[in-house]
């Protein structure tokens, strides 16, 4: 079960609206690399994942994964008060606007709705692991593009923040695809999948080094 | 910056120690330095809230402290920008 913490992991305080800018980091919570879809491939993987050190990882940063969608939200909410219907239409924001009034529906810059289909559980640990890297590296350069594209000082703070932790992220995972090789044969990690091959992974477990 | 503003960010400077500590625990479970972070800052943590708390509302369900009135439907909302706040 999950408990909510009435606060945001880092404070989002935007002083001017720019409704073109909320909709491209729009993106991050409803698109490709965002961070709802960041959440849900990892609290979808940490089910049939074997090994303590990577489930604790999977779950720990999938939960953080709910607070960046929390701070995107933030994001493009108070990008998007006291808007004029003028400048909403001069903005582009209108094709958002006319589905979604400014309520936050995850969606990509483009408009396209968020789907499961932008991420994998495979149900094989070495193949998740690397989907995750993969994905915190994507997520870095979605965040890198938004900051390319935003010059608002109050706006690029948080980005840079989200942007840091995708690269904590990414060593994370880097650890765990480490342990993920050392417990398993590590002549031949690819030997078995140790989500599905039961007796092999049995076997790996019995007889598993002590200390990693 | 008011002094709810204040608390709050020691909380959440605190909470951004503790879940960091956290995750580098998953891969490294019995690093003692790391270990020993964690539990000065749980400490540090726990002082924190019982102020904050006291004075503005609670944090979590968990902080209810008694009383007549149910503080978790009280703005501030965490996404709510600084002039509602």
């Amino acid at each position: 079960m999950w408990k909510y913490d009435k606060k945001l992991q880092y404070p989002v305080k935007i002083k001017n609206p720019n409704p073109k800018l909320a909709q491209a980091i729009m993106s991050q919570l409803g698109g490709p690399d965002g961070e709802l879809g960041a959440s849900m491939r990892y609290l979808n993987q940490r089910y049939s994942c074997p090994f303590g050190e990577i489930t604790a990882t999977l779950t720990d940063i999938g939960t953080e994964e709910l607070a960046h969608m929390e701070m995107i939200s933030a994001i493009v909410l108070q990008l998007t008060k006291n808007l004029t219907i003028d400048e909403i239409k001069k903005s582009g924001f209108d094709q958002y606007f006319v589905d979604h009034t400014t309520g936050i529906y995850p969606v990509s810059a483009a408009g396209v709705p968020y789907t499961m289909a932008y991420i994998e559980s495979k149900g094989d640990l070495l193949t998740d692991l690397h989907e995750d890297l993969a994905a915190e590296q994507k997520a870095r350069t979605t965040y890198d593009n938004i900051l390319r594209m935003a010059d608002d000082p109050d706006v690029r703070d948080v980005i840079k923040f989200l942007r840091q932790r995708e690269l904590v992220h990414y060593q994370r995972f880097g650890e765990a695809l480490r342990i993920a090789q050392e417990k398993l044969n590590a002549k031949n990690y690819y030997l078995f999948n140790p989500e599905f091959d039961v007796k092999q992974r049995e076997e790996t477990l019995k007889n598993k080094p002590k200390k990693f | 910056m008011s002094e709810r503003k204040k608390l709050l960010k020691q909380i959440q400077e605190c909470d951004f120690v503790l879940y960091e500590t956290a995750l580098f625990l998953d891969t490294h479970p019995s690093n003692r330095a790391a270990l020993q972070n964690y539990r000065k800052h749980q400490l540090k943590r726990r002082d924190l809230v019982e102020t904050f708390t006291k004075k503005f509302g609670m944090l979590e369900h968990d902080d209810f402290g008694g009383g007549i009135s149910w503080s978790w439907v009280d703005s501030p909302w965490p996404w709510e920008s600084e002039k509602e706040a």
